[in-house]
């Protein structure tokens, strides 16, 4: 009883240090670069459930976190309907991709689901280029209001803040639902092996596109939270480039955890907003760390894969077992 | 459309076929010799322009030994990347060499962004002077070079391949790479060997085709696309299957910039590569496999 409580007091700590940052700090930069983190968090917990438990590659998710920022921002912009409306149209359209994009993926894997997935992203950033009268094309989609309830406005930067964490804390309590009951082991056993899995009486093609769907759903939202917290979303957000710096956020959070892409987020979306949490930070030194950001990232995403397979999941796992907890 | 029209589509379509083919024949033989798509194959098109445009405008070398020494530079890099990126992942598993090429890709990409700049850049033509006309299409000088260095290449390979003991080696390693290495070949060699080959005809294209489309740093990725989608339209793994591929895609493009617009170009290249994954994955000229434990 006693180590359980023990277990939960990190959890309970950090989110009243989460929920409470608004009251201690009072710096608008911090606080849009921590919601940022939140954003990342949800589409990167989407993606470790696909990619960590799952064992299944994408390389389009930035199109799901597009769709899902154009659809909130097209109908609260153009159409003039409420937030929680934008809202839903971009979990149910990033929800059809998703099940668009599983569907046909079902016979491909490894290499080929990583292309069909990089195509469908492709296709999907052309769209938003080409689409100008729903998307505003290459200009993109500008005076996004602020998420609303009514007369009830969450605007920048504590309402955003505290709604993206709110997000944030939904997301990680739904993945753990996920990966701690049967789905959960059904993922792993499918990343193990495909075959074995389906020997097991595991239905393959039900799982993969619903954890397909999952993420693609977690990406949408996390579109949707972007269009509202920046007012503003153009096409060059939702790159390929963008779908490998969420590959890299999974990869060196490490597969098989939630935990680790959690830091792993957290580390990568500070790194180019260093400034933010390190006061005495010169320009020269961000611009430095802004202009070699992308070589940092293709980096860890080498250096993990040969060096370190279990990414920060591993490492905790690793300091757990040598503090002598066992169960 | 006239016919001669109709030709100068049809020119350049096997233009952009023809490069298509040289980046497609660098996945087909890194498919053979480790079973893993390398995603940086397009980074070695884009640095073949790059090391190219660096040693003609910064050296002053002349150009055709400028041509020559990019495609060397390219061919080390990808030895380079081989050895320090592929060859340390001992295991060889599948899905975690894919993610180091994908690593490998945005690295390079931006590397080469710290060291030529930011900024496109182009060389001149290997040939100056008028375009060739034949039945009232006009043929650019470089188009003819773009098709007979590519040829070149296709006959070198191929004699390579089915003369000379590596090509023995490469071809042993494609149908099962722990026979090869029981009856004495150095697989890890071949693998080096392998991205050597790939990165040496990635370059060749991205250098011949500079004059005619100026090269940045992000260029890489999108000729990567379409090699990839040549290379499965063929069927992965077929050098011949790879060539004939891209020069498929490259007419299926052009016919699509004739009769739709210009606009959709890429749209129809992505579109064909999502068609032919989700209804043929072993291509076109390939027989289908069946997973086995």
């Amino acid at each position: 009883m006693r180590r359980g409580v023990l277990k939960f007091a990190p959890l309970a700590i950090g989110s009243l240090v989460v929920a409470c940052m608004p009251l201690l700090v009072d710096d608008r930069y911090l606080l849009k670069v921590l919601s940022f983190v939140a954003i990342n968090v949800v589409i990167v917990t989407g993606l470790a459930l696909l990619f960590g438990y799952a064992g299944q590659i994408s390389l389009g998710h930035a199109a799901f976190y597009g769709i899902g920022a154009y659809a909130s921002g097209y109908a609260t912009t153009t159409l003039g309907l409420p937030w929680i409306v934008g809202l839903i149209a971009a979990i149910l359209l990033s929800a059809l991709g998703g099940v668009l994009l599983a569907l046909p993926s079902l016979r491909l894997k490894g290499h080929y689901l990583a292309m069909a997935t990089l195509g469908f992203g492709e296709i999907m950033r052309i769209a938003f280029v080409e689409a100008q009268p729903i998307t505003g094309g290459p200009d993109g989609l500008g005076s996004i209001p602020y998420p609303s309830i009514g007369s009830f406005e969450m605007s920048a930067p504590v309402g955003t803040y505290l709604l993206a964490w709110g997000a944030a804390g939904l997301t990680l309590l739904l993945a753990t639902n996920i990966v701690r009951q049967r789905p959960g082991r059904a993922m792993r056993a499918l990343h193990g092996s495909e075959l074995g899995a389906m020997a097991c009486g595991i239905d393959i093609v039900g799982l993969k596109v619903r954890v397909f769907t999952v993420s693609a759903v977690l990406a949408g939202v996390a579109g949707s939270l972007y269009a509202h917290l920046v007012g503003f979303v153009s096409p060059s957000t939702f790159s390929l480039h963008f779908s490998v710096i969420l590959i890299a956020m999974a990869v060196l959070g490490g597969s098989g955890s939630l935990a680790g892409p959690f830091v792993a987020t957290a580390l990568l979306t500070l790194l180019p907003f260093a400034d933010a949490i390190i006061p005495g930070l010169s320009r020269d030194a961000l611009a430095l760390i802004q202009d070699w950001e992308a070589d940092v990232y293709g980096l860890i995403i080498i250096l993990v894969m040969l060096f370190a397979p279990g990414g920060v999941a591993g490492m905790l796992r690793r300091r757990r077992r040598g503090a002598g907890v066992r169960p | 459309m006239g016919g001669s029209e109709l030709l100068q589509f049809v020119i350049s379509g096997l233009k952009n076929g023809s490069i298509y083919a040289l980046v497609s024949l660098g996945f087909t033989i890194v498919y053979a010799s480790t079973g893993v798509i390398n995603f940086a194959q397009g980074e070695f098109y884009m640095l073949g322009g790059m090391f190219s445009v660096w040693a003609f405008a910064t050296f002053g070398l002349p150009l055709w030994l400028a041509a020559i020494v990019g495609i060397l530079l390219t061919a080390a890099t990808g030895i380079l990347f081989e050895l320090l990126a592929i060859r340390p992942r001992k295991d060889g598993d599948q899905l975690s060499l894919i993610i180091i090429t994908i690593g490998g890709s945005l690295l390079l990409s931006s590397l080469a962004r710290h060291l030529f700049g930011p900024d496109e850049l182009a060389i001149p033509a290997f040939t100056s002077g008028p375009s060739v006309r034949v039945f009232g299409a006009a043929i650019e000088r470089q188009t003819l070079w773009i098709w007979g260095l590519t040829i070149t290449a296709v006959v070198i390979l191929n004699w390579v391949y089915n003369k000379t003991k590596l090509g023995r080696a490469l071809r042993a390693c494609a149908i099962n790479r722990d026979a090869a290495r029981l009856v004495g070949v150095d697989t890890r060699l071949i693998v080096t060997v392998s991205f050597a080959l790939a990165a040496a005809l990635g370059g060749l294209a991205g250098l011949s085709v500079a004059p005619l489309t100026q090269t940045a740093f992000d260029a890489g990725a999108r000729v990567g696309v379409k090699g990839f989608a040549a290379a499965i339209l063929g069927g992965l793994g077929n050098p011949i299957a790879a060539v004939a591929g891209g020069l498929m895609l490259g007419l299926i493009e052009s016919m699509s910039i004739a009769y739709l617009s210009s606009t959709y170009k890429d749209a129809i290249s992505l579109l064909v590569l999502l068609l032919v994954l989700f209804v043929r994955p072993q291509g076109l000229f390939s027989r289908s496999r069946r997973e086995k434990v």
